[in-house]
C-alpha cells in the first residue's frame, strides 16, 4: 500500500503536571483584570517560548520521556510528520509502502544533514530505532510500535524496513512522533551531546528553567526565521502568563484562563486558539452497579449541557462534543451520532426506569487536570436536579490510576489525546476489551471498565487492521454510534488550547498536536 | 563537648533511620504504583501489565518492602541515594541541583525575616501598648495570615507586572531571588516578630534589668545589651525549627516562581511516585533539620552558658 494522508494511531493521555494551578488561577483571577504588561524591548530575533512543561527536567541529559526538549524544541525530528487533518507527513522519510501484511518500506530524504555536517542515512535510522528505542525502552515501546528488536532492517543508503509484530496500518502515522526521532550513533544524547536534524540546534540547557537553541544554517526544510530560540520553563500557567505581560516571554501556550480575556483585550499580546486533538468525557464503569445500567448512563446524558460546560467550566475554550474523539481525527463521528440533548423530564423518567435507588454515584477526578474539577461540580448539580446523588472525589494522578485500575468508581473524568498523526490507539484503549483501561479486569473476570465487547469490539479490531480507508472509518464510525448510543461515555468537549504571543509576533502557525508545533517561521515584526 | 557530639550524631543517625523507615512505609501505603505512572507518562497512555511488570522487575519493585527498603539502606550507607525511576539519573545528582537553589532561597528568606523581625519585636515591645506596638503588632497579624501564593502573586502583579522591575520567575540571578526571599522572608518574620515581643517582654520585666537601669546605664545599652541578648535565646530555638519549615514554604514557592529546587523535585516525585527522590530529599531534609537543630543547640549554649546538654554535666 502507498502511503498517503491517511495514516494515525497511537493515543495519548494528556496529562499535564500543575501544581497549584487551581489555586493560583483562582487567586490571579482576582487581581489578573487590573494586571498591566510591562513589555520590554527585545533586541535581535531571539524568541522565548513557554510551553506548558518543563523543557529542561532531565539533570542535563537529553531524556526522551521527561522534559520536553524533544517534543518542543525542533531540534531533533522524526520520520514522519502529521498534518493538520492529523494524517501522516512524509518529514525525514518521503515516501512508505506496505510491500505486505506487516512489512513497510520506507525511503529517506536525501541531503538531510545532521547539526554535525554528516549526511542522514539508513544506518542512522537503524541505530535511532534498534538502539536508542527498542533496545534502550525494551517492553513497553514493542507494544505501541509494533516492533521488536531486529525489526528494522537497511535495506541500501536511503532505503529502511520496517516489519510489524502483526498487521499494523497505522504504522506510518504512529512514528509521526517527536520521541522518534533519529540522531547519528556518533551523538550521545543522554549525555548532553544531542545531534539531529531539525531547524534549531541545542545550545545550552539549565536544568529546570530554560533551553537555549541555535539555528542549523542547512536545514534541510528552507530558512529558519528566528537567530534562536529560548524555551522556558514555567509549569505554571499564571507563571507562563506574568512571563508574557512582563515581557520576559514572546509565546506562551495554554496561559491562564481566567486572563484570557484580558490579553485578548490588550493591544500589547494576541491569543489564538486551536482544537487539539484531544477529548474530554465522562467515562462509566459499565460493570458496578447501577452504572452498569444503560437507562441510568442515559439520563445523566440527558442531564448535561454540553455547551454550558465549555462555557462555564473552560471560559468557552473548547467545543460542546457529542462523542469521545476529538474532530479533527478524520474517523471521528459527530454528526452521526445521537445526540443527548439537555432534557431534564427524560433524564427523570429514565431514571426512575432504571435501576438506580437513590445511592451515592462516585465521581473521580485528577486534581492535575485542569478544569476537570468544574467540570465535576457542574455535572454534580445537573445531576442532582435529575434525582441522582454524585459524590465527587479530588485525586491525585497516582491515587486515580490506582482507583480507575480497579475499577472501583462509577464516573470519572477522563479524555484522550493523540500526540501523534496515528490516533487508532485512541478508540483501542479505552473501547475496546483488550485496550489496556479494560484488559486486567476483562482477563480477571470477564468484565472491564468502558467495553461494550462483541461487535463494538469487532469493529475497533476492523478499523485498526483494515488498510481500506473507507471500511476504516466505517467501522470507527459505527463504533463510536454504539458507544455512544448505550452511554458508554457522556462526551464533554472536543478540546482547545490557546497561545497567546506578544502582538510583535508572527509565523505561529498552530497545530491540532501542539507538540508539533513549527517555530522556525517565527519572526518579530518591525 | 565532644561527648555532647557523639552522644547528638548518634541520636541524629536513630532520627533519620526512622524518618527513612516511616517515609518508605508512607510510600507504600500511599495508593498509586510508580510503574503505572511512569509508564503512563512515558508513553502518553497507560501501560499494559507486561508493561508494568517489566518495569517493576527492573527496579526490584516485586520483592517485599522490608527488603527494598534494606537494599535502599546498604546502597545509602554506600553513599548512594539510587536512581530515580522517572529521569533514570542519579539522585544525589538530582538533589545536588536543587539543594543550592533551595538552600539560597531559605537563607536568604531567613536574613530577611531577621531584619524585619528583630527591630520590629524589639520596637513592639519596648513600645508596649503604644501606637507603635499597635502597628507592629497588626503587620505581624497580617504576615501571618497572608497565605505565600497570594503575597506572591501579590508582588509579581506589583514589580515585574506594574513597575516592570524585577524578573518575574527563575533561578540563578540575585535579581531571581528577592520576590521569592521577600514572600517566604515575610511569613516567617511575622512569626518570629511576635515570638522576639513576647520574650522581650518577659525580659524586660526581669530584676536584673530593673538593676541594671537602677545603676543608671542607659536605657539603649539595658535594652540591646543585656536584654535583647538574653531575649533571643528562645528566638534561636525558633529559628532553627524554622529552616525546617523552610521545605514547605519552599514547595509553594518554588512552584510560583519556577525555581528548580528542592521543593519543587519533591512535588514532582510525590506526582510520579519516584521513590528513590522521595526517599533521597526526605533524607537530606531531615539531615538539614537534624544538623540546624544541633547547631541551634550549640548556639544556645554559647548565648547562655546555664544550658546544660545531653552527655554532660551541668
Amino acid at each position: 500500500m502507498k502511503a498517503t494522508e491517511d495514516e494515525r494511531p497511537i493515543d495519548q493521555r494528556l496529562r499535564r503536571r500543575r501544581f497549584l494551578g487551581a489555586i493560583a488561577a483562582g487567586c490571579t483571577a482576582g487581581v489578573a483584570g487590573c494586571a498591566e504588561g510591562a513589555s520590554d524591548d527585545i533586541d535581535g530575533e531571539t524568541v522565548t517560548i513557554v510551553p506548558p512543561s518543563n523543557p529542561a527536567d532531565s539533570d542535563d541529559q537529553w531524556e526522551r520521556w521527561s522534559g520536553m526538549t524533544p517534543y518542543w524544541t525542533r531540534v531533533v525530528e522524526p520520520l514522519v510528520w502529521g498534518t493538520k487533518e492529523m494524517h501522516a507527513k512524509p518529514w525525514l522519510a518521503t515516501d512508505w509502502e506496505l510491500t505486505d501484511d506487516t512489512t513497510w518500506v520506507f525511503e529517506l530524504r536525501e541531503g538531510v544533514t545532521f547539526h554535525n555536517g554528516a549526511e542522514m542515512t539508513a544506518d542512522d535510522v537503524v541505530h535511532s530505532y534498534e538502539n536508542d528505542i527498542l533496545e534502550r525502552y525494551g517492553d513497553f515501546v514493542y507494544g505501541w510500535l509494533h516492533l521488536e528488536p531486529g525489526s528494522v532492517e537497511k535495506i541500501d543508503d536511503y532505503t529502511v524496513e520496517f516489519t510489524n509484530t502483526e498487521p499494523f496500518p497505522d504504522f506510518p502515522g504512529t512514528i509521526g512522533h517527536n520521541m522518534l526521532d533519529v540522531h547519528p550513533p556518533s551523538a550521545d544524547p543522554w549525555n548532553g551531546d544531542v545531534i539531529g536534524t531539525g531547524p534549531f540546534t541545542l545550545e545550552d540547557v539549565e536544568d529546570g528553567q530554560y533551553v537555549e537553541l541555535g539555528t542549523h544554517d542547512d536545514y534541510w526544510g528552507g530558512d529558519v526565521a528566528p537567530d534562536g530560540l529560548t524555551v522556558r520553563a514555567a509549569e505554571d500557567e499564571t507563571t507562563r502568563t506574568n512571563l508574557l505581560e512582563s515581557g520576559d516571554a514572546d509565546v506562551v501556550l495554554e496561559p491562564s484562563k481566567p486572563r484570557l480575556t484580558s490579553l485578548r483585550r490588550s493591544d500589547e499580546f494576541v491569543v489564538e486558539t486551536q482544537q487539539s486533538s484531544g477529548s474530554t468525557f465522562v467515562s462509566f464503569n459499565l460493570y458496578e452497579e447501577p452504572t452498569d445500567d444503560a437507562d441510568l448512563r442515559r439520563a445523566l446524558n440527558y442531564a448535561v449541557s454540553q455547551s454550558e460546560i465549555v462555557e462555564e467550566a473552560l471560559g468557552g475554550l473548547g467545543r460542546p462534543a457529542s462523542g469521545p474523539i476529538s474532530t479533527v481525527i478524520d474517523w471521528a463521528a459527530d454528526d452521526e451520532l445521537p445526540d443527548y440533548e439537555r432534557d431534564h423530564e427524560t433524564a427523570r423518567e429514565l431514571v426512575a426506569d432504571s435501576s438506580y435507588d437513590g445511592e451515592e454515584l462516585t465521581c473521580l477526578v485528577r486534581g492535575d487536570q485542569d478544569d476537570d474539577d468544574l467540570i465535576a461540580q457542574i455535572l454534580q448539580s445537573e445531576f442532582d436536579a435529575v434525582g441522582v446523588d454524585l459524590d465527587i472525589e479530588l485525586l491525585e494522578r497516582a491515587a486515580y490510576q490506582d482507583r480507575t485500575g480497579r475499577g472501583e468508581f462509577h464516573l470519572a473524568i477522563d479524555g484522550t489525546q493523540s500526540n501523534s498523526p496515528g490516533a487508532d490507539y485512541i478508540m483501542w484503549e479505552n473501547f475496546h476489551s483488550r485496550g489496556v483501561d479494560n484488559i486486567d479486569l476483562y482477563e480477571a473476570d470477564g468484565t472491564g471498565l468502558h467495553n461494550l465487547g462483541g461487535e463494538v469490539d469487532d469493529l475497533i479490531e476492523t478499523g485498526f487492521q483494515s488498510n481500506d480507508p473507507e471500511q476504516r472509518h466505517e467501522a470507527y464510525v459505527e463504533a463510536q454510534r454504539r458507544i455512544v448510543e448505550e452511554a458508554v461515555v457522556i462526551p464533554i468537549t472536543y478540546r482547545e488550547y490557546a497561545v497567546a504571543m506578544d502582538a510583535t509576533i508572527e509565523g505561529v502557525e498552530l497545530h491540532p498536536i501542539d507538540r508539533l508545533l513549527e517555530w522556525r517561521s517565527l519572526r518579530r515584526s518591525q | 563537648m565532644r561527648t555532647y557530639l557523639a552522644y547528638r550524631l548518634g541520636t541524629s543517625a536513630i532520627v533519620m533511620i526512622g524518618v527513612s523507615l516511616v517515609t518508605y512505609g508512607m510510600i507504600f501505603l500511599t495508593p498509586g504504583n510508580p510503574a503505572e505512572v511512569i509508564l503512563s507518562e512515558r508513553l502518553d497512555r497507560p501501560p499494559s501489565q507486561a508493561e508494568i511488570e517489566a518495569f517493576e522487575a527492573e527496579h526490584g519493585l516485586t520483592d517485599p518492602v522490608p527488603v527494598q527498603y534494606g537494599r535502599w539502606l546498604t546502597d545509602v550507607l554506600r553513599g548512594d541515594l539510587g536512581t530515580s525511576y522517572y529521569a533514570e539519573t542519579q539522585v544525589t545528582s538530582m538533589i545536588g541541583t536543587a539543594l543550592p537553589v533551595t538552600v539560597e532561597l531559605a537563607v536568604a528568606s531567613m536574613l530577611i525575616a531577621l531584619a524585619i523581625a528583630v527591630p520590629t519585636g524589639v520596637l513592639s515591645a519596648v513600645y508596649q501598648g503604644t501606637s507603635v506596638d499597635v502597628v507592629c503588632q497588626l503587620g505581624s497579624l497580617v504576615g501571618v495570615s497572608m497565605p505565600n501564593f497570594w503575597l506572591a502573586y501579590l508582588l509579581i502583579l506589583a514589580f515585574p507586572l506594574t513597575l516592570g522591575v524585577l524578573p518575574v520567575a527563575g533561578a540563578g540571578s540575585p535579581g531571581q531571588l528577592v520576590l521569592p526571599a521577600v514572600t517566604l522572608g515575610t511569613g516567617m518574620a511575622a512569626v518570629l516578630t511576635r515570638l522576639i515581643r513576647a520574650s522581650m517582654l518577659e525580659v524586660l520585666a526581669e530584676a536584673y534589668v530593673d538593676t541594671a537601669r537602677s545603676k543608671g546605664l542607659r536605657g539603649r545599652i539595658v535594652r540591646y545589651k543585656h536584654a535583647l541578648r538574653n531575649a533571643l535565646i528562645p528566638v534561636v530555638t525558633i529559628i532553627g525549627l524554622q529552616f525546617g519549615s523552610l521545605l514547605n514554604g519552599a514547595v509553594v514557592i518554588e512552584v510560583v516562581f519556577q525555581r528548580p529546587g528542592l521543593g519543587l523535585l519533591l512535588v514532582d516525585a510525590v506526582f510520579d511516585r519516584d521513590y528513590p527522590v522521595i526517599q533521597g530529599i526526605t533524607l537530606i531534609a531531615a539531615g538539614i533539620f537534624v544538623v540546624t537543630n544541633l547547631f541551634v543547640d550549640l548556639a544556645y549554649r554559647s548565648l547562655d552558658p546555664r544550658v546544660s546538654m545531653g552527655g554532660e554535666a551541668s
